[in-house]
């Protein structure tokens, strides 16, 4: 398997993973992005949502990459660094706690 | 307005009802459990590429899980399937809408496993927006005045009026209605007193006072009825005299906390006295005056915990104990040991507090390990910080030989990241980031001066409080003044 995969895998399995998207998120709603994503569908809509055939995916579409420019390097740095002590932390126990019943 | 999602997801409910969202839900959205993860880990990911991908989707009808876009979407169109769960946030998407749709029954359902999710990983449940429930929105149609805060108004501030030397008291009574956790609570009218008598209950002043501060008015207040019911409630502060606001403070909190708890009791005795039993509720009121074991608004924002190792020289054996504070007093004076250094800033201060400190050979302890008399190091750390940390300088000092009162400067920065004295630091998602928001000053001698408080009005914006007189000021003013108590604020709160 890809070492992306087993990561993916290993921090679903520790709950890990969860307490990082939890942790993005609260970043990313402090720091005003998710107001300034909102607002910016909101124009969006305002502005092309008259016709009834625009769907959430081209919402989607239009707004993901501008979206992702707009997170702060803080943040990414912060989450980068926050990864990277939970994956040290599994090399330097690499065995499985199998104690519990 | 309730949600009901769309037409499809009602029949679908209809033909397949919540059983398989509620499962599918639960093990590999919200994982529930380490069961849960451990499927979500071997099984979840997409059917097409094998990807674990940044946004899965599982189908609501059949054993599917595909990524977003071409993957999940050929699937439904394929089998004709319309409901598909998406994993990451747990929002349901509707293929014949081409939609995300929300269902009030399911997201309740959805909560539920949050909750259990949260509970099983230790961590708080995540941030969601207050969406108003429909007494709520009864009432903001109701009452259809709105007031707009705008930053440069001056709403929430009120001068203090000086009943005869009560600076002590003006300058606290300014930073707790400027506390925004305190502020919240009051200000969403949640004191539901128990007692009848609420002239005599201090929390029902508390409320009132915030009432008035938020009134619009911008006379000077009288705080009589307030320190009337200190006197009477903290015998030790009755009287003329001039009296320290820092000893004002915790005496306020103690009060505080003691009619929440009285409140809470005969609450709770109204409520059973039709059942069986009244007795046991007195009985367990009375002994809970220690603090830190009831939830009452006041333990909530001002309650921490305080660890406290003692370290055995002969077997290294540590005994921890645990103690509920609501400050944190620092030494200002020279360090006897090390060489006699004065701290010149807060950090300095809280570092000394937290060294291990050696006991002596004068004060043998009997270490629990080696049941032997031995010499031993102390150490504190923070075990649990509260919402709100306020330090409390110790510019007073009292000795057998002078009472003197200690002006240097300490610096204090406005944010304030704790988790270096943290007693668990390798918590890698606590967050002990804290904001000034408070200093009360003191100034002149140890017999006779004046206390002032500056406060945080609104972000970035600062106001001077001497007692009736409230002026602008600069933050550079705030960090150059004195500091006798300085009050921090919790930048994110955790839900429970």
């Amino acid at each position: 398997m890809s070492t992306s995969g087993a990561v993916d895998q290993y921090t679903v399995l520790t709950g890990d993973r969860s307490k990082i998207k939890d942790l993005l998120c609260s970043r990313l709603t402090e720091c005003g992005w998710r107001d300034e994503v909102r607002l910016m569908c909101r124009n969006i809509l305002m502005e092309k949502g008259t016709n009834n055939s625009f769907t959430v995916e081209q919402l989607i579409a239009e707004v993901t990459p501008k979206a992702r420019t707009l997170v702060p390097d803080a943040v990414k740095k912060e989450l980068l660094m926050k990864i990277r002590t939970i994956l040290t932390e599994i090399e330097e126990e690499p065995d499985e706690p199998e104690d519990e019943s | 307005m309730s949600e009901t999602g769309c037409r499809h997801y009602q029949s679908y409910v209809k033909e397949h009802s919540y059983d398989t969202f509620r499962v599918i839900d639960a093990y590999f959205a919200a994982c529930v459990n380490r069961d849960a993860r451990e499927r979500k880990a071997i099984h979840c990911n997409c059917f097409e590429c094998g990807s674990y991908g940044i946004q899965l989707y599982a189908c609501l009808h059949c054993i599917y899980f595909g990524c977003r876009g071409a993957h999940i979407t050929s699937h439904l169109r394929s089998k004709k399937h319309n409901v598909a769960l998406e994993l990451s946030h747990g929002t349901l998407y509707c293929y014949a809408c081409r939609d995300f749709i929300y269902d009030a029954r399911s997201r309740e359902y959805a909560l539920i496993n949050r909750k259990l999710e949260a509970k099983d990983l230790q961590k708080s449940i995540g941030w969601v927006p207050w969406v108003p429930t429909t007494k709520e929105t009864n009432l903001l149609l109701a009452n259809a005045r709105r007031r707009l805060v705008r930053p440069n108004q001056t709403i929430g501030l009120r001068g203090l009026l000086n009943l005869g030397a009560t600076c002590f008291m003006n300058c606290i009574v300014q930073a707790l209605v400027h506390t925004p956790l305190l502020s919240d609570y009051f200000m969403s009218d949640r004191h539901d007193c128990g007692s009848k008598s609420s002239h005599k209950c201090l929390v029902c002043e508390v409320s009132r006072l915030f009432q008035e501060f938020y009134s619009g008015s911008r006379s000077p207040l009288s705080l009589h009825r307030l320190l009337h019911l200190i006197w009477n409630h903290a015998k030790h502060l009755a009287g003329y005299e001039q009296q320290d606001a820092h000893e004002f403070f915790i005496a306020t909190l103690d009060v505080l906390h003691r009619h929440c708890v009285k409140a809470k009791a005969e609450h709770e005795s109204k409520s059973n006295s039709s059942g069986s039993g009244s007795g046991t509720n007195s009985s367990n009121s009375s002994s809970s005056h220690c603090y830190g074991q009831c939830n009452c608004i006041i333990d909530q924002i001002f309650t921490g915990m305080l660890q406290s190792d003692v370290v055995c020289q002969a077997c290294n054996g540590v005994s921890t104990t645990y103690d509920p504070f609501w400050d944190i007093s620092l030494d200002l004076g020279e360090t006897t040991t090390h060489g006699g250094v004065t701290p010149k800033t807060l950090i300095d201060c809280l570092e000394r507090y937290t060294r291990a400190e050696h006991l002596g050979s004068a004060a043998k302890i009997k270490c629990s390990t080696c049941k032997s008399y031995q010499e031993s190091t102390k150490q504190f750390s923070l075990r649990t910080l509260p919402s709100v940390v306020s330090f409390h300088l110790k510019r007073f000092e009292h000795s057998a030989l002078i009472d003197r009162k200690i002006s240097s400067f300490i610096q204090f920065p406005v944010e304030f990241d704790m988790t270096p004295f943290m007693s668990e630091k390798k918590n890698a998602y606590g967050d002990f980031r804290f904001s000034l928001y408070a200093v009360v000053n003191h100034v002149g001698t140890i017999d006779t001066g004046h206390y002032t408080a500056y406060v945080r009005h609104q972000k970035d914006t600062w106001v001077k409080c001497d007692d009736h007189v409230i002026t602008m000021a600069s933050l550079k003013q705030v960090l150059d003044s004195e500091g006798y108590l300085l009050f921090y604020h919790k930048n994110v709160l955790e839900y429970e």
